[in-house]
């Protein structure tokens, strides 16, 4: 993996997530709007909705036709009409996203900077007991679901000591602002925060790790050291700077992870996000909604990784004037 | 300045520095030359206490000794006082930043200058070393091998160094770049001492004023440059100097037999030296003086096979050779060169003991010799102009080959046999029965030659005295013949006369020339002297009238 | 590449602390019926016992034996683990190996799909299809199989594209060789411990997502899950019952994935031996 994808790459993986989207619903038994919305909702209907739905995905129309008003309503940021909630999809979504992004960033901002500075210590290390004993906890902690990481820093510190809020990302009816306020957000984010910065944490470490191993024997450390530089200049300069570059390229791949992570996470601290939307939309089988999840997720994982796609010739040098 | 006393570098089990005494004075240039794994850039790297490895001995910085410097002291030693050149290997400056940061960098960390003081010092360097302003904001890689070698050298003088350690400065530099940043590099002389380590000996004899040959971890030979290279004494020198290609020296290249091995008990050159006596392989030789400069060999340097002092031989009162003097060192070519009649052939024939001398000694391995028995033939042989005449037709090719060594009475018949055919072997002749079993007229004349070579090298000589061995053959049979007795030499260390009328030729397999005239010697020097600036008249005739293509160019 | 693999993973603390934990798991899975009176599936007690003599970990919501559901949860576990990853890395060589032997525009158009679904989160694509066709234990396989090959794919063609320089490649290619005949006798062999660790990659990988499916809830109901326990077990998490309930499970589904990560771990180190850690210094 270099990061490298083409434009095509792009092309082809929205291709797949549209035609999942679209084609998914419409090849299960039965006609189309039972296909989408369930039948428990079809049952609970009434007739001028289901026109109206009918109407709106021209759902009595060719297939064809069908995918071409389903393109047509995503770009008008129609991604269809959620029952369950009785609003449209999009506004149902993003009604959550904030606390999702909130969640997702910090952690994955956390997980990548503590993961270079653990690898970049530990390859320096090499081969010493530091290095054997934080390569072995950060593996032993990368099999650890984030899932269950978060039910154990839930019990640990929500139940037992009583240090964090159990669930939700606000203290309700609080009435707080200000400093208060976003001291009541970080409170409740920073269980979920950590559960997904623990369990993320290994894969920019052990990428840092092995490539620093590889930097460490370059030539220009063996430069670096003659040329009487300190031990820390040695080891974040020259050596660092260049382990960092293959985590940079991964973000992208492990933004995907980051995410489908807070899904689980969410769930556990009951945490107001995409994760708790999803679940809720599942239990309740409302479909369109879930498609809308599965598309917006989809499609933020793949900007991101565009956009480090993009933004990695400015950070090696040895790849922007390679032309 | 530098004073290294004893320096012993150990990886693992592998010796790679067995003992090391160097001494570096101020201002100062001394070039450590030697091929790869003989553990030069080891050396460079100890004094700059950059190597993995276990270091014994002592580093004298200035008095105080490297080895047990505490490491913050250390790093103020790096660069302040001692820097590096280093060899422009891909990696070497760090890809990722722009060379006028890494130039800058160690003023700035070693808080020589403020950011903005040290960045225009490092442009000031960039630019006395030919690197235009606008490519000082440009990454290694885009930089072409000599002006990453601008940076390296301007990175290394940047903290303004007492020594400056240079690590193969000149390699992997095209021709034109070699020139220009050799001439820059002797600018940079002033106070500074400079330690050049390479395998060059171009850039060795360019840039440093002293030489020390560095072999299996030891420094086997050190001197004045100029002499050391002009006439080298340890017999690993004159085979690193015969290996080199250049413009100099005439000979043809000579590999060195065998490989470098570690470790070796005795002196590390001993398995491949071709004058190794059993001492070499039991006692390590120290370096002593010897002619002016200091060599590590038992046998003082490269021995002196043969001499002859004032030689006369006259006919009735025709005096063919008229008090000749010269000298044979152990694995070297003397051609012997001068006209028909001029008295060289005799001159051979005396030193063979074919003609007795008229007046005049002749000595082998320091040695009078007076009465040429058994024992001299072992080790001085001759062939000679026409095999055909030497070689009896009565004999096959096997027992041509074997009669030298029934002569010499060695070995048992199965022993002569088995030696006579390897020896065939090694002259390149086919070890067929049925070649073994031929009579000398259904040879061509190039095989007769290599029988009557195998017939002289069967006794194991040290010395082959070859009186114009292709006169009677094909240019193109004649040119395998020099290659077979180049290998030979290359193989056995054997030396050799070599009398001819072709200064041509000459020039192609000896490393002296000496020329006769009337049986007096009138000239005698390095075969590249002898051949671009002969001082006699008369050599200058015999060049001009030697053999060359003469092609003009038409426009 | 023909040091030894076993001996390698032997060597290394890492690797030998890994086959020890799967050799446990595996056991468990084996021998479950032998180990446990109860079937997971029914009634036994009453419901949200504590530990006793006759329910070593209790009961659940529902009164079934919580050990015997921890011990038919490393079935499952391992049953999805082992299937995805024998068909996903069936796949790998399939795709890889023929890309790199065949070239060309379907090399182009196989390698673009891969480098598509690498860039989809695939948890995510499992959850929308499986909140659609409600998957079995089968259907969950292959559909995961079908979503996991690409990573594997990708090496495997690399690697295959630098086989397929070696001389004993050409050398068979000079007799006439099929391209069939090469993948199957001189290139699989030699893709060796490569297979081991993406082999071990995609266990790993399924039975996270496994885990993570039951957790969501979603999948097959009857089957006795890791993930299904501790999402039962979370809506009680108030209650002290977390403690033989939740935190078994739990470390269950963590040990196996830890296992399978020493394992890779120290079959990757095979691969890269700079990895190995020995300090130069």
């Amino acid at each position: 993996m270099t990061g490298k994808h083409s434009l095509a790459t792009y092309g082809i993986a929205f291709f797949i997530i549209l035609t999942l989207n679209f084609f998914l619903p419409r090849m299960m038994p039965g006609n189309p709007l039972m296909a989408i919305y369930g039948d428990e909702a079809l049952v609970a209907m009434t007739p001028a909705l289901k026109t109206h739905l009918i109407a709106r995905f021209a759902l009595d129309q060719p297939l064809w036709q069908q995918f071409g008003a389903y393109i047509a309503g995503l770009f008008r940021g129609d991604l269809g009409w959620s029952y369950f909630y009785n609003a449209p999809v999009l506004k149902v979504i993003l009604g959550s996203l904030p606390w999702t992004l909130l969640v997702v960033g910090s952690s994955l901002i956390l997980s990548t900077m503590l993961g270079i500075i653990l690898g970049i210590e530990s390859g320096w290390r090499r081969g010493s007991k530091t290095d054997r004993a934080m390569l072995a906890g950060l593996m032993s902690l990368n099999g650890f679901p984030d899932f269950f990481l978060g039910l154990v820093l839930l019990i640990v510190f929500g139940v037992l000591l009583k240090l964090a809020p159990l669930s939700g990302a606000l203290t309700p009816y609080s009435g707080l602002s200000g400093l208060a306020l976003v001291l009541d957000v970080l409170k409740h984010m920073a269980l979920p925060v950590a559960a997904l910065t623990i369990a993320h944490l290994a894969g920019g470490y052990l990428l840092t790790r092995n490539t620093m191993i590889t930097m460490l024997k370059a030539p220009f450390i063996l430069t670096a050291r003659a040329k009487g530089l300190s031990q820390n200049v040695i080891k974040y300069r020259h050596a660092g700077r260049n382990s960092m570059l293959p985590v940079l390229t991964m973000t992208g791949i492990w933004l995907g992870r980051v995410v489908t992570g807070a899904l689980f996470v969410e769930l556990v601290f009951a945490y107001p996000g995409v994760g708790q939307l999803t679940y809720q939309v599942l239990l309740a089988r409302d479909y369109p909604v879930i498609q809308g999840v599965f598309l917006m997720v989809a499609i933020s994982v793949l900007a991101v990784n565009f956009a480090v796609d993009l933004l990695y010739p400015k950070l090696d040098p040895r790849v922007s004037h390679a032309h | 300045m530098l004073e290294i006393r004893d320096l012993r570098v150990t990886y693992g089990n592998d010796v790679v520095l067995n003992g090391v005494d160097l001494d570096l004075a101020d201002g100062e240039t001394l070039a450590i030359i030697g091929e790869s794994g003989t553990g030069k850039t080891t050396l460079g790297m100890s004094i700059m206490r950059l190597v993995e490895a276990k270091v014994q001995g002592s580093i004298r910085f200035n008095g105080e000794d490297l080895l047990f410097l505490p490491d913050t002291e250390l790093q103020e030693i790096r660069w302040n006082r001692i820097a590096m050149l280093f060899q422009n290997v891909n990696n070497v400056l760090n890809p990722v930043h722009t060379v006028l940061n890494q130039v800058a960098e160690p003023m700035i960390e070693h808080k020589l200058r403020s950011k903005k003081e040290a960045l225009v010092k490092a442009g000031e360097l960039l630019t006395k070393f030919g690197l235009p302003p606008k490519r000082f904001s440009a990454y290694p890689h885009q930089l072409s091998g000599g002006e990453q070698q601008r940076v390296l050298l301007s990175m290394a003088l940047a903290n303004d160094p007492d020594l400056l350690i240079l690590d193969e400065p000149l390699s992997s530099l095209d021709v034109t770049t070699r020139e220009e940043l050799g001439n820059l590099l002797g600018m940079i002389n002033g106070h500074r001492a400079k330690l050049v380590i390479t395998h060059d000996l171009d850039t060795a004899s360019r840039l440093s004023e002293k030489l020390a040959v560095l072999y299996g971890g030891k420094i086997v030979e050190t001197g004045l440059t100029q002499q050391v290279l002009r006439y080298p004494r340890h017999p690993y020198t004159r085979a690193l100097i015969r290996a080199y290609p250049n413009m100099t020296t005439v000979k043809d290249l000579q590999g060195i037999k065998g490989r470098m091995m570690r470790p070796v008990s005795g002196c590390p050159f001993h398995p491949r030296c071709t004058q190794a006596i059993e001492k070499c392989s039991q006692e390590i030789p120290l370096l002593t003086q010897s002619q002016g400069r200091l060599v590590a060999c038992h046998r003082g340097g490269i021995i002196t096979l043969l001499s002859v002092v004032n030689l006369s031989k006259s006919f009735d009162s025709l005096k063919a050779v008229d008090s000749v003097s010269l000298h044979i060192e152990a694995g070297e070519t003397l051609a012997l060169v001068g006209q028909s009649g001029s008295g060289k052939t005799t001159l051979a024939k005396t030193i063979m003991g074919l003609y007795s001398p008229s007046d005049g000694m002749i000595y082998l391995e320091g040695k009078e010799v007076a009465n040429k028995g058994r024992d001299f033939y072992k080790q001085v042989q001759m062939i000679f102009q026409n095999p055909g005449e030497s070689l009896s037709h009565r004999l096959s090719v096997l027992e041509l080959v074997m009669e030298p060594m029934e002569v010499q009475r060695i070995g048992t018949k199965e022993q002569r046999q088995k030696k006579a055919i390897q020896t065939i072997g090694e002259v390149e002749l086919p070890q067929t029965e049925d070649f073994l079993n031929t009579y000398p007229h259904h040879l061509s004349g190039g095989e007769l030659q290599r029988v009557a070579i195998a017939r002289a090298l069967v006794l194991n000589p040290d010395l082959l005295i070859a009186d114009e061995p292709t006169a009677f053959l094909d240019a193109s049979v004649g040119a395998k013949i020099l290659k077979l007795l180049l290998n030979l030499q290359e193989r056995r260390g054997l030396s050799m006369l070599y009398i001819t009328h072709d200064i041509a030729a000459a020039r192609k397999i000896s490393d002296r020339i000496a020329v006769m005239l009337d049986g007096e010697i009138i000239e005698e020097g390095p075969s590249n002297e002898i051949v671009t600036a002969p001082k006699q008249a008369y050599t200058k005739r015999l060049l001009s009238s030697a053999s060359a293509l003469h092609l003009s160019c038409y426009s | 590449m023909h040091i030894s693999l076993k001996k390698e993973i032997k060597q290394s603390h890492i690797g030998k602390a890994g086959l020890i934990i799967l050799l446990l798991v595996i056991v468990i899975a084996v021998l479950a019926p032998l180990l446990t009176r109860y079937n997971p599936n029914q009634q036994s007690a009453a419901s949200l016992l504590s530990p006793s003599y006759t329910h070593w970990l209790g009961t659940n919501q529902v009164g079934q034996d919580i050990w015997s559901q921890l011990l038919y949860g490393a079935r499952t576990s391992l049953l999805v683990g082992f299937g995805v990853g024998i068909l996903s890395l069936m796949l790998s060589i399939l795709f890889g190996v023929s890309s790199a032997l065949i070239g060309g525009l379907y090399d182009n158009i196989i390698m673009r799909i891969v480098d598509a679904f690498i860039v989809i989160p695939m948890i995510v694509v499992v959850i929308l299809v499986a909140a659609y066709i409600r998957p079995d234990l089968f259907v969950l396989i292959l559909l995961l199989a079908a979503l996991s090959w690409q990573g594997g794919a990708r090496v495997m063609r690399a690697q295959a594209l630098s086989l397929k320089e070696t001389g004993h490649v050409s050398a068979s290619r000079t007799f006439g060789a099929s391209l069939l005949y090469i993948a199957w006798r001189h290139i699989v062999p030699d893709l060796g411990p490569i297979l081991l660790v993406e082999f071990i990659f995609g266990v790993r990988r399924a039975v996270f997502v496994e885990a993570g499916l039951a957790f969501l809830g979603i999948g097959d109901p009857m089957l006795v899950s890791w993930g299904m326990m501790m999402r039962d077990a979370m809506k009680f998490s108030y209650l002290n019952v977390w403690q033989w309930w939740l935190v078994p499970a739990g470390v269950a589904l963590s040990l196996t994935i830890v296992g399978l990560t020493f394992v890779s771990h120290a079959a990757e180190s095979v691969l890269d031996p700079r990895l190995r850690g020995e300090a130069v210094a």
